[in-house]
């Protein structure tokens, strides 16, 4: 029997806002325990949230890049259970009415287009940090409170690559849209996996298994496929499979129980009283559009049409929001542009591949490289000479117009000059002329050879082929 | 509805992390066979099917405010302080027998 | 009793004239507050801040009293379930002994900047979650009207009303979520406010039911609700729920125009005391010759009766998730456990008295996602059901004014938090002004065999705060009670019988 398998994701991601979603502490990134919060995420009585309208403008862009339709009235509601990491004994989330609500998410696999439906975006906060040890945990509260939105596909997921290009995507689309850093690796965004398999044909559900502690999306795309294999075994034996939850163990690349579940949790929902219904209206929600960031897509598109850049280069150039934000800088005031798009390409990326340097961190400013592109195209400096100021460049910080005065890097392109010395080398050779003339084509070559010598490879190639050809045929 | 004995309620006291005494659940029960006659009676309100449910006294656009997104330095907690106030408390956090999930 | 008055027992007003006048000093005032607060007989008290008013008067003493600050130098009280940075703030309940807060709660906050001084935090029913004012950990507070002491105050802010009751302070904070200033306020001979929801701020109140909860306070007479209306009136930005509407001073209140209002008929009906009801038809006719018109009104009896009901199940459920903090984790009164569930366990198990737990209970029942719709969800549409049927008076009426409670202040035994089958729609009705975000006030009515003290309440629509002080004011002008004590009682009745 072949099974078909029914998976839906549910990822958190943490936005990147100065402050929390319902106080105003900061959030800043590896901070000392214990040193970002404020009354309400330690719950203290009498402390009251407050929504934060920079988080509200990140779930707006999100949910827009979603093609969701959006509230334009918040509401809040509580979610209620008891733990160790939850301060106020609920969390304020989004049950009722989510702000983004049936959207969609276009994935490419193996060039095939496929439209998953997002069924919901909410917006909720995080809950303290516990660091566990031998016999006890420690709370760090600085991590309470920090902005979550919530995203929940429907069950239209059939396999694991599918969900990595599905997470992906999410994680392009917060990233571009700078809402959120979007890091798996550092807990930026979670995803939680619903898996379930029914044989073909069936239209009922099974049993449904849901995966945590995912920390990459080639986990992901591991896990599921391990569970799958793992649920189809068991079916195909005729073992039920249990409501439970895994995890997936990357040494042994498989899942494993974490619990069963014995029966659903009731976290009596009901409204949070604290905030009543905040009319954002339409205005409020178009700006938050008008005013985002360009998507990945977007910035493809512009990069066909306005840079008229093929799509393999546009692809290359936009593999890293901060690489496709450098080429932008980079052709800022300087429209060659598929020049320097090769230059980037070939040049920049070649070095920061080769000695494992993000763009973030490269010291060369984009200004420079279009510079530097310019003194190509102009020839003052061959390419053999653009290298070595490239190298410099990183080398010393310096601008390639003061490291071409410095290296000397000049090139020779005054036809007189240079026909000086060509009919100066002939002279020298005299049976040059007839060999070419008699097809021996090596004597063009060999007249070359002695012209950048005697001019320490400073010549322009092109002009000097021209003219070496002339003499050798006078 | 769930229909109320000491076990439905003492399963509820449970999951709020406390118990009662045995007198004190029928003391209970003896409350909830009040509350729900007036329940009840609730239905002889003409239309309260049709009614939704409020959440808030009045609601106008005099709430209409979001914060923004800055710090505020005055109330942002002393770490000593805080750790302070919790009872148990270890390396800069606050201390919990082990958690296993 | 005292014969001869304190400058203290004197209204908020008097004693500012006579501070303004050089006859008495802030440390006199303060610490003869002190004194009483030391003397009080009647449990009204958590924690003290004895020192730190002494320090503060001192430094007053220096200050040249200003004219337009009226709260300049008056010492007042706090109900213990607000927010005091440097004072332990247990709510009544000994799941937060110890717990010492870091912020004060906004109202503080004024009050501190408009330089009246805090003597004491007073008790109240735990968590302010009864009416009684026995349920709070430090036991039963006594009603000062009693000499048997065999009265209660009512809560649930019982030590707020027990110390402007026996004038310890001119005023004391409080907060009402179903009536907890307004019917103490009638047990105790005192004028008992809460505003329009909204106004004033909740930030640092310890919630009990969010969207029923209001800061209010207790004074001795409408002047003086009205002046401090005027100070914490103000917009929060602290409170979500905080209206942004502007704010208009009130006081000094204006002279009535002619004002509409009407008595709800099975509220009266409902009340058996002859003496509450005769009193009040006393307030009825005189208003009418004031110019009042007053009409007595019909509402269907199936509404009144449900209101009840509703609140408790309404506030119950929110106060389990409210006070779902208090696991003894972060702080408060921890008790030890081999694992977290363990902690949590014992710390809840042990805070918590027996009331509070079958609330609790009550509420999260209330909430089982197979119930909501049938229990919570139906409390809340008659919530609103309640709301539309007065919002539909308060289009003819500029307030429904009845007695605050049906009786004087029972007895110690007479009553309890527990639920009583006999429902007297006199007892519960109060919680309308909740429901509805309403301005409300409870101003002393009468005094029972010369001994018990007993209030009418007057509630108006949202934002009509004014409206409520107008019409309390006329009929404290009627009612000659102004300034009412145990102190100055036999004063007051000798006025009372003068003018009848």
């Amino acid at each position: 029997m072949n099974f078909e398998a029914i998976i839906g994701l549910e990822i958190h991601v943490e936005m990147k806002t100065h402050t929390k979603m319902f106080s105003s502490a900061p959030i800043k990134f590896k901070a000392e325990p214990n040193t970002n919060i404020t009354y309400l995420d330690l719950a203290y009585p009498g402390s009251l949230p407050r929504v934060n309208k920079n988080a509200v403008i990140n779930a707006i862009r999100v949910c827009n890049a979603l093609h969701m339709e959006i509230d334009d009235t918040l509401y809040f509601d509580r979610k209620n259970y008891f733990y160790a990491d939850l301060p106020k004994g609920y969390q304020i989330t989004q049950q009722f009415r989510p702000i983004g609500q049936k959207g969609y998410l276009e994935i490419d696999v193996d060039g095939e287009k496929k439209r998953i439906k997002v069924e919901r975006l909410h917006m909720e906060e995080d809950t303290a940090m516990q660091h566990h040890y031998s016999d006890y945990t420690l709370l760090d509260y600085n991590r309470a409170g920090i902005p979550l939105v919530e995203i929940v596909s429907y069950p239209e997921i059939r396999n694991g690559k599918e969900a990595r290009k599905y997470v992906e995507k999410i994680k392009e689309i917060v990233t571009y849209l700078d809402v959120s850093d979007g890091k798996m690796e550092n807990g930026s965004l979670r995803c939680d996996v619903n898996i379930s398999l029914r044989p073909y044909g069936s239209d009922k559900f099974g049993t449904k298994v849901e995966v945590k502690n995912l920390n990459s999306t080639a986990n992901i795309e591991a896990a599921i496929d391990f569970e799958m294999s793992r649920q189809a075994a068991c079916l195909l034996k005729g073992i039920e499979i249990h409501q439970e939850t895994r995890r997936f163990d990357e040494l042994k690349k498989e899942t494993v129980l974490m619990r069963t579940k014995t029966e659903a949790a009731d976290y009596k929902y009901f409204s949070e009283g604290n905030i009543p219904p905040i009319f954002i209206g339409k205005d409020f929600i178009n700006r938050a559009i008008e005013t985002s960031n360009e998507l990945y897509d977007q910035k493809l598109e512009r990069f066909l049409n306005e840079y008229k850049l093929n799509e393999v280069d546009a692809r290359i150039l936009l593999s890293s929001k901060e690489l496709s934000i450098y080429y932008d800088e980079a052709v800022k005031n300087n429209d060659n542009y598929q020049q320097i798009a090769n230059f980037i390409i070939s040049e920049v990326l070649g070095y920061l591949n080769k000695n494992e340097i993000e763009i973030s961190n490269f010291n060369v400013k984009p200004d420079d490289i279009s510079d530097l592109v310019n003194l190509l195209i102009k020839k003052e400096i061959n390419s053999k000479q653009g290298k070595d100021i490239f190298a410099k460049m990183i080398e010393t910080n310096k601008s390639p117009l003061v490291l071409k005065e410095e290296m000397g890097a000049t090139i020779i392109s005054d036809p007189e000059k240079i026909r000086t010395d060509i009919i100066e080398i002939i002279k020298e050779n005299p049976t040059l002329p007839d060999d070419y003339k008699n097809g021996k084509t090596r004597a063009q070559g060999f007249v070359m050879g002695l012209l950048m010598k005697k001019n320490k490879g400073k010549v322009d190639p092109i002009l000097a082929n021209k003219l070496i050809v002339e003499e050798l045929l006078k | 509805m769930k229909e109320v004995n000491k076990n439905v309620l003492k399963d509820a006291a449970l999951r709020l992390m406390f118990d009662m005494k045995d007198e004190e659940y029928e003391t209970l029960l003896n409350e909830f066979d009040i509350i729900i006659k007036q329940l009840v009676l609730m239905d002889e309100i003409k239309g309260l099917n049709d009614i939704e449910p409020m959440s808030f006294p009045y609601i106008d656009e005099s709430f209409n405010l979001l914060r923004d997104d800055e710090e505020i330095k005055e109330t942002l907690l002393n770490k000593e302080e805080v750790l302070n106030i919790a009872k148990n408390t270890k390396e800069g956090q606050i201390k919990l027998p082990k958690v296993v999930n | 009793m005292e014969k001869e008055l304190h400058v203290l027992d004197l209204t908020i007003e008097e004693i500012h004239s006579h501070l303004l006048n050089g006859d008495v000093k802030v440390s006199d005032l303060v610490k003869k507050a002190i004194e009483r607060v030391k003397k009080d007989e009647f449990n009204a008290f958590e924690a003290y801040n004895f020192e730190e008013a002494l320090k503060e008067a001192e430094e007053l003493d220096k200050e040249e009293v200003p004219s337009d600050n009226l709260l300049f130098g008056i010492p007042y009280i706090c109900k213990d379930n607000l927010s005091t940075k440097g004072i332990e703030t247990t709510g009544g309940s000994n799941i937060l002994n110890g717990y010492i807060p870091l912020f004060d709660a906004t109202v503080v906050t004024i009050l501190k900047e408009k330089k009246a001084v805090l003597i004491a935090k007073a008790t109240l029913d735990e968590l302010a979650m009864g009416g009684s004012g026995k349920s709070g950990h430090k036991g039963i507070q006594l009603n000062p009207y009693d000499e048997n002491k065999e009265s209660l105050i009512g809560g649930s802010s019982s030590g707020s009303a027990v110390a402007v009751a026996s004038s310890v302070t001119p005023f004391a904070l409080g907060s009402d979520t179903g009536d907890s200033i307004r019917k103490p306020a009638s047990f105790g001979g005192l004028v008992g406010y809460k505003p329009t929801y909204g106004l004033i701020s909740r930030f640092g109140l310890y919630p009990f039911s969010v969207s029923l909860d209001h800061v209010g306070y207790f004074t001795r007479s409408v002047d003086d609700a009205a002046l401090l209306f005027d100070t914490l009136n103000k917009f929060d930005e602290n409170d979500f729920t905080s209206s942004i509407k502007e704010r208009k001073a009130i006081y000094p209140i204006k002279n009535n125009e002619k004002r509409k209002i009407c008595v709800i008929k099975e509220v009266i009906d409902s009340i058996k005391d002859e003496d509450i009801l005769s009193r009040f038809n006393y307030l009825v006719e005189n208003l009418k010759k004031e110019g009042y018109l007053v009409d007595y009104v019909s509402v269907d009896p199936s509404i009144l009766k449900a209101i009840y009901p509703a609140y408790i199940i309404i506030s119950s459920a929110e106060a389990t998730s409210n006070n779902a903090n208090l696991d003894g984790i972060k702080f408060g009164n921890l008790k030890e456990g081999n694992s977290y569930p363990e902690v949590m366990f014992n710390t809840r198990n042990e805070g918590f008295s027996e009331l509070i737990k079958r609330r609790f209970i009550l509420g999260s029942y209330a909430l089982m996602s197979e119930n909501q719709e049938e229990v919570y969800l139906k409390a809340k549409k008659v919530r609103r059901v309640v709301v539309n049927t007065f919002n539909e008076l308060f289009e003819k009426y500029d307030a429904f004014i009845g007695p605050a409670s049906p009786t004087v202040a029972p007895k110690i035994n007479q009553a309890s938090d527990n639920f009583d089958d006999t429902y007297l729609i006199a007892d519960n009705y109060l919680a309308i002004g909740n429901f509805g975000g309403y301005p409300s006030i409870t101003i002393p009515l009468g005094i029972k065999d010369d001994k018990m003290p007993f209030g009418v309440s007057i509630t108006s629509p949202i934002f009509k705060d004014e409206d409520t002080f107008i019409i309390a004011k006329d009929c404290e002008n009627i009612l000659k009670m102004k300034n009412l004590s145990t102190k100055t009682k036999s004063i007051i009745l000798k006025n009372m019988k003068e003018a009848q």
